[in-house]
């Protein structure tokens, strides 16, 4: 149990903040919020999220995905910044782990990840 | 003004770019008695201990059990009560000043920063402090010569920016890191 005080800041923190509840093996689209200079704009980064880690204004998550030239890219993000200006849940996936490094090693067809339907 | 405070913990922001901050509690204390050039005799309360001379303290002050260290700070308070804590919304500025965790007897790489030598390929050099002078002449170590040795346990005090004060909770958010152990006792003393 962490402490009530350092809980309570953080709360006071991300009381406000409305995210979408995803998990991993869920595919999302991160709105990301970047400044070049004084001007700032919106890019999206959008991928199989292979892990949710910590707690509080801690908490991060991990979003893996296939770029260029079939290089795997892997970007953590602070789930509560305020760089991050949404979260959409794509899909949901199948997965019976919570983290999902096991697919770093697969390629192709051997990393997909089954659609969960309810 | 000065208080006494125990340390919390560490904790971050979310804004961009996050910074790491530290909570401290300013313990609850009471202003018994002013003396001249603005200092007091203040009483706080600190575990259990408790003696003869304490009692005699909190008949003389007509103080409640728990009060049972006293300690002399700079204080904002016109006459005895309640420490005055309005100085901490004020402030921007705090020194930090908290004993620092005990390391025990260690060797300059933790105790120094020495970079040390190779780990591996058969250096025969890993982490020794290496030389420590001259020859013959001078014939002796240099005094200030950086050594292994005790390490920590020794008062140390930081300047943090004031980020945040909450006097319904008695929570200042420092930016930054303090010494010391979470949990532990010590002052802020506020400047400006």
């Amino acid at each position: 149990m962490r402490n009530r005080y350092i809980e309570a800041f953080e709360a006071s923190q991300i009381a406000d903040k409305q995210l979408p509840e995803f998990r991993a093996g869920d595919t999302v689209r991160v709105a990301v919020e970047i400044a070049e200079g004084d001007k700032k704009r919106i890019q999206n980064f959008e991928g199989v999220c292979i892990s949710i880690r910590g707690e509080g204004t801690g908490k991060t998550f991990t979003v893996r995905k296939i770029g260029a030239n079939n290089i795997g890219v892997e970007r953590i993000f602070p789930l509560y910044s305020e760089s991050i200006k949404g979260i959409e849940v794509v899909r949901r996936g199948k997965v019976r782990r919570a983290k999902l490094y096991y697919l770093r090693g697969r390629k192709g067809k051997a990393a997909r990840i089954k659609e969960l339907r309810k | 003004m000065e208080f006494i405070v125990e340390k919390i913990g560490m904790s971050r922001t979310v804004s961009v770019p996050s910074t790491a901050v530290t909570l401290l509690k300013v313990k609850e204390a009471k202003v018994v008695e002013l003396k001249d050039n603005g200092k007091a005799l203040v009483a706080y309360s600190n575990g259990k201990k408790f003696n003869k001379a304490i009692e005699g303290m909190q008949k003389k002050y007509n103080l409640s059990k728990e009060f049972n260290r006293f300690v002399e700070l700079t204080v904002a308070n016109a006459e005895a009560g309640d420490l005055d804590v309005s100085a901490i919304e004020a402030g921007k500025v705090a020194k930090v000043t908290f004993k620092s965790k005990g390391r025990g007897f260690s060797g300059v790489i933790k105790r120094h920063g020495f970079a040390g030598g190779p780990k591996s390929h058969g250096s025969r050099f890993h982490r020794a402090p290496g030389s420590i002078g001259n020859c013959e002449w001078p014939g002796r170590v240099q005094p200030g010569q950086k050594m292994p040795g005790h390490y920590g346990n020794e008062t140390k005090t930081v300047k943090n920016e004031i980020l945040d004060f909450n006097p319904d909770t008695g929570i200042i958010v420092v930016k930054g890191s303090v010494p010391g152990a979470n949990g532990a006792l010590g002052r802020v003393r506020i400047d400006k």
